[in-house]
């Protein structure tokens, strides 16, 4: 009965959530793994093996790292947002004394990596 | 100068066959002389479209082997003038033509004076497929607003490319205005978005697509209504008629429109 009235009365706008959104983003990630042949398994072997390589530069905050293939106008980019919390020591050390006081601790930036790969 | 367009969509169903035929109407009623081809070799189904299934004497696969002539084959529309439809072989498979032999037969058909020459092009991506893109001059593209119509529209842009045809145009079709308002359905900025090719037009769904196809009437025939001149607004875009409108479907939700829908009174809406 209350969905009856509700028909009559038209359904509130922004109410309930469409299932469209639901649609795209599953097309999105779909056409992204049709186009790269990379299954969502490989994709977090690659994350892995990317977040180790870079913490072995930088100390980083491996709570809060994205990776994530995204795409538009056709071409895939692999985009990265992993937070530095600071420079490990070890680089540091090499580095002259006045810049090693400098650079010791640096404010967390968020490293963002395109790489375009053609269609 | 003559130009051949392929219709075609990757996934089956989402109405090129209706598409090919309710467009190369539209151009013929518009003045120009077409010929439709049905490139669906073992399951035609553009001659029940158009409702000249009854008049096939010779068919594509007939002109190619050199059975008949060319004009012999050609069906002439007695409703619309300058329509003609090139039938597909029923009893034959897809490997009785070759990519090189389309492009001949579409280049003959050119040589008689037609304005534009349009392949219906079968479901899929193989021999079929190939066999339609070979003679023509651009694509378009069938799409619904769902998940698997775009990803395989998507997969077709990429093979239309690879067979060096232009950037192919598109075509949304079975749009339901109202679920798009509701948001359970696609909307032409998501589905452009994601596709990335130029928009031709937006075909709304509508009943008079089924009962049209029951009659083999196809729906442009029809001056009044609006599934036929989204097509006949195709046909003008195609024909390179600058500036002509998309079509708006505005969706009335209030009290006394969704009464009388429900109440069966607005029969002529679109869903």
């Amino acid at each position: 009965m209350i969905e009856f009235i509700s028909r009559i009365f038209g359904r509130t706008q922004g109410a309930a959530p469409g299932s469209k959104d639901t649609a795209k983003q599953r097309l999105k990630f779909l056409l992204i793994h049709d186009q790269v042949d990379l299954s969502p398994a490989q994709l977090e072997q690659m994350k892995a093996e990317l977040i180790k390589v870079i913490a072995k530069y930088v100390e980083i905050d491996e709570s809060d790292t994205a990776v994530r293939l995204e795409r538009s106008d056709g071409q895939i980019a692999l985009v990265s947002s992993i937070p530095v919390r600071r420079v490990v020591e070890r680089e540091v050390a090499s580095l002259p004394k006045e810049v090693a006081n400098n650079t010791k601790i640096v404010e967390p930036v968020v490293v963002v990596e395109e790489v375009a790969h053609s269609a | 100068m003559a130009e051949c367009i392929v219709v075609t969509s990757g996934k089956g169903g989402v109405g090129k066959t209706t598409t090919t035929a309710n467009l190369g109407m539209a151009l013929a009623l518009n003045g120009s002389k077409v010929a439709v081809v049905d490139a669906d070799i073992g399951l035609r189904n553009l001659d029940v479209i158009l409702g000249l299934e009854n008049r096939i004497v010779y068919d594509l696969v007939h002109v190619i082997e050199g059975e008949c002539r060319l004009k012999q084959a050609l069906i002439r529309d007695k409703r619309v003038e300058n329509l003609f439809l090139l039938p597909a072989a029923q009893t034959r498979d897809k490997n009785a033509v070759t990519p090189a032999q389309m492009r001949e037969l579409v280049n003959q058909i050119k040589a008689e004076g037609y304005d534009y020459v349009i392949v219906d092009c079968p479901a899929g991506i193989e021999q079929g497929f190939k066999n339609a893109v070979a003679g023509a001059d651009k694509a378009i593209i069938v799409t619904t607003p769902e998940v698997s119509a775009i990803r395989d529209a998507d997969r077709i842009i990429g093979m239309v490319e690879a067979a060096e045809l232009p950037e192919p145009q598109l075509i949304i079709n079975r749009y339901r205005p109202r679920m798009v308002a509701s948001g359970d359905m696609m909307n032409k900025e998501d589905i452009l978005e994601i596709l990335s090719i130029p928009l031709l037009g937006i075909v709304p769904d509508h009943e008079e697509i089924i009962i049209s196809a029951n009659r083999g009437a196809p729906v442009v025939l029809d001056e009044k209504s609006l599934v036929g001149e989204a097509y006949r607004r195709i046909g003008r875009r195609l024909k390179g008629e600058p500036d002509v409108p998309m079509l708006e479907f505005p969706v009335n939700t209030g009290f006394w429109s969704t009464l009388k829908k429900l109440m069966g009174l607005s029969a002529r809406e679109v869903a």
